[in-house]
């Protein structure tokens, strides 16, 4: 892509007037992904053209999660995907967002590693754990601990960025990790002797990985974010059939850069919803069986950890009301 | 002569000794390199597993520190059961020679899978460019400023003291500021670059320019040259061969922000390969192409040094005088 002088100055020159053109009709949908399966799923519609045949302009901009999140926070995005807990603290801290599509739940791939010798979550009592303080990962463990009759103060948290989790436990500093996929997956395969020891799957809709638009944006252009809504509900169909898989599975695996065989591992760790299942999510109720009680959990944790100091207003970040039509 | 020859002082070497040694600098990394790839007892903490044997958790293939799999084998053995077998390996992080070799010649002729891919040659075009950008936005910059800092007290006082605090300030911190000011595209890395490059272009230039001999100054003023003229026709000329020197190191400076200044925004260039290869472990990739860089960088040093020779034939002469 060459880069020429004017698109250089472009950016600049759009704030000097004001950057008033962003919510104009014209412009395409900017949406920002990241490699987490239920998202790369994208891929297959933009890669078949589904969102032109559903006469929406999208514009996909491939992020690592974190800058994805940031570049949505500093408005240069009309929407992001993430994962519910992280729109709540994308919101909190000044980037406000309804969710308004479950792409999928996690359903395995975020898990806690034990190293070798350590068989359940039991047997880390007093012992040292490596996960990103504040995280879904987080979130993860102290569910695992509580399922297991324990607390937080029965281990000691070491504070360690996600994708370092693999050499961390490597090393033998800690007695576990607590990581998502792909970090999972190769801490597994880097330390001989390892051992999933409580995973997503053991508590269903712990994490739900959503579409998070803009408040303006939603407002603004709902017609096409239903059209996008749509596009999103042939990707699921296009994966869940048997005849469809692979080739889905290819052009997942091309957007990462691995092997579609390896892919597939990543892609079975992810439980991707299809429209029916996520009508139900939808639903108002308490606990992970619904979007608003899980988020509701994760309001909780990011409070008591001090993520962010407010609770927040659970209601104002979803919106069933595109899923609920289609 | 003898030994002595080899270690005179600031005295260089005959012209095929010195390549002789250049490649001898290339040749010297390679050869540890390979010593520890290929030789079995040298290094290779970890075995790959090649029979698992009774070893329940053990697959072929599979890389275990040395000391584990010793344990499993005494293990396995005083139970009777069957052995364990592998054979001495480097951890996954030390690839070997031949297959970063390999690594680099795929990387280059795999065809991109999606639409919106592209060939590794234009990712590392698309870096190239930032980079360039990044440093001519710099220079027209930072060249002027650090001429004239270096030639007036006055400019020097107004610019270097912001710039030498400035200069501290890590420019990847500045990286959500960019993004939130200049989007999500090429505009905010190229900022970094320019952030990381420009303060120390001007304090390193205003140096250089302070190192002309002032009697070249005085010489000329006692002549009767005015303030512009003295500028354009002493200090710049005076200059302008270190000054070509500064920028050769300088632009190697910028590239080495690169990486940092590609994982803001969207994933760009030659660093969304290698962070993505790195991510899934693949570092027989990531090394080819962290030397691939290294490659870009040294062919354009090597053809702006030999540009500058054609352009400066008076420095050869004078320093072989």
């Amino acid at each position: 892509m060459p880069i020429s002088i004017r698109r250089l100055f472009a950016p600049l020159l759009g704030l000097l007037l004001g950057g008033a053109s962003a919510l104009a009709s014209a412009e395409p949908l900017k949406i920002g992904y990241s490699d987490w399966p239920g998202w790369v799923a994208w891929e297959v519609g933009i890669e078949k053209g589904w969102f032109k045949e559903a006469g929406v302009e999208v514009s996909f901009e491939w992020f690592d999660y974190v800058a994805s999140m940031d570049a949505f926070a500093a408005g240069q995005l009309d929407a992001v995907t993430m994962t519910n807990g992280d729109a709540l603290v994308t919101g909190a801290t000044g980037a406000k967002s309804v969710m308004i599509l479950i792409n999928d739940y996690s359903n395995g791939n975020d898990m806690v590693v034990g190293a070798p010798g350590i068989g359940s979550i039991k047997d880390l009592k007093g012992k040292k754990v490596g996960v990103e303080v504040g995280f879904v990962s987080h979130l993860l463990l102290l569910d695992g601990l509580k399922q297991n009759g324990m607390s937080e103060s029965d281990v000691e948290l070491v504070n360690v960025p996600t994708n370092e989790t693999p050499q961390v436990l490597a090393s033998g500093d800690v007695s576990a990790i607590v990581a998502w996929q792909p970090n999972s997956g190769m801490a597994l395969k880097l330390v001989p002797g390892s051992k999933k020891i409580f995973s997503s799957a053991d508590q269903p809709g712990l994490i739900y990985d959503v579409l998070a638009v803009s408040p303006e944006s939603l407002a603004a252009r709902k017609d096409d974010w239903t059209k996008v809504a749509k596009v999103w509900y042939r990707i699921v169909d296009y994966i869940k059939d048997p005849k469809t898989y692979d080739d889905a599975v290819q052009i997942m695996a091309a957007r990462v850069g691995i092997e579609p065989d390896e892919y597939k591992s990543f892609i079975d760790g992810t439980k991707i919803l299809t429209l029916d299942e996520a009508k139900g999510f939808f639903n108002k109720g308490e606990g992970y069986t619904s979007l608003y009680g899980s988020s509701k959990i994760s309001d909780d944790f990011n409070v008591a950890n001090k993520v962010y100091d407010e609770a927040q207003d659970i209601d104002s970040y979803i919106d069933p009301s595109i899923t609920g039509a289609l | 002569m003898g030994m002595s020859r080899w270690f005179a002082v600031r005295k260089q070497l005959r012209p095929r000794e010195r390549l002789v040694l250049g490649v001898a600098s290339f040749l010297l990394p390679l050869l540890v390199w390979s010593l520890v790839s290929y030789v079995p007892w040298i290094w290779h903490p970890q075995v790959e597993v090649t029979d698992s044997g009774a070893v329940s958790y053990f697959k072929p293939g599979m890389l275990v520190d040395r000391e584990v799999f010793d344990k499993e084998l005494l293990a396995a053995r005083e139970a009777g059961a069957a052995e364990p077998e592998g054979v001495p390996a480097n951890p996954i992080y030390l690839p070997a020679p031949h297959q970063v070799a390999q690594a680099f010649y795929t990387a280059f002729t795999t065809e991109p899978k999606r639409r919106s891919e592209q060939w590794l040659h234009e990712s590392l075009w698309e870096s190239i460019q930032v980079i360039f950008w990044g440093f001519f936005l710099s220079s027209l910059f930072g060249v002027p400023l650090g001429i004239l800092a270096g030639t007036y007290d006055l400019m020097s006082r107004l610019s270097e003291p912001f710039i030498e605090f400035f200069r501290y300030l890590p420019a990847p911190a500045f990286g959500a500021l960019a993004v939130a000011i200049l989007g999500i595209h090429h505009a905010p890395k190229i900022a970094i670059i320019f952030i990381g490059t420009f303060f120390q272009q001007v304090l390193v230039i205003a140096n250089t320019t302070r190192k002309l001999d002032p009697a070249l100054l005085e010489a000329a003023q006692t002549l009767g040259a005015r303030r512009l003229s003295l500028l354009f026709r002493v200090v710049i000329p005076g200059i302008i061969t270190d000054l070509y020197k500064d920028m050769r190191i300088l632009l190697g400076w910028a590239w080495t922000y690169l990486i940092v200044a590609e994982l803001i925004g969207t994933s760009s260039g030659i660093t969304w390969f290698i962070t993505q290869q790195a991510r899934y472990k693949n570092f027989d990739n990531v090394f080819a192409a962290i030397m691939m860089i290294g490659i870009i960088g040294l062919t354009t040093d090597l053809l702006l040094a030999w540009l500058g020779r054609r352009m400066f034939p008076w420095q050869q002469a004078a320093a072989r005088a």
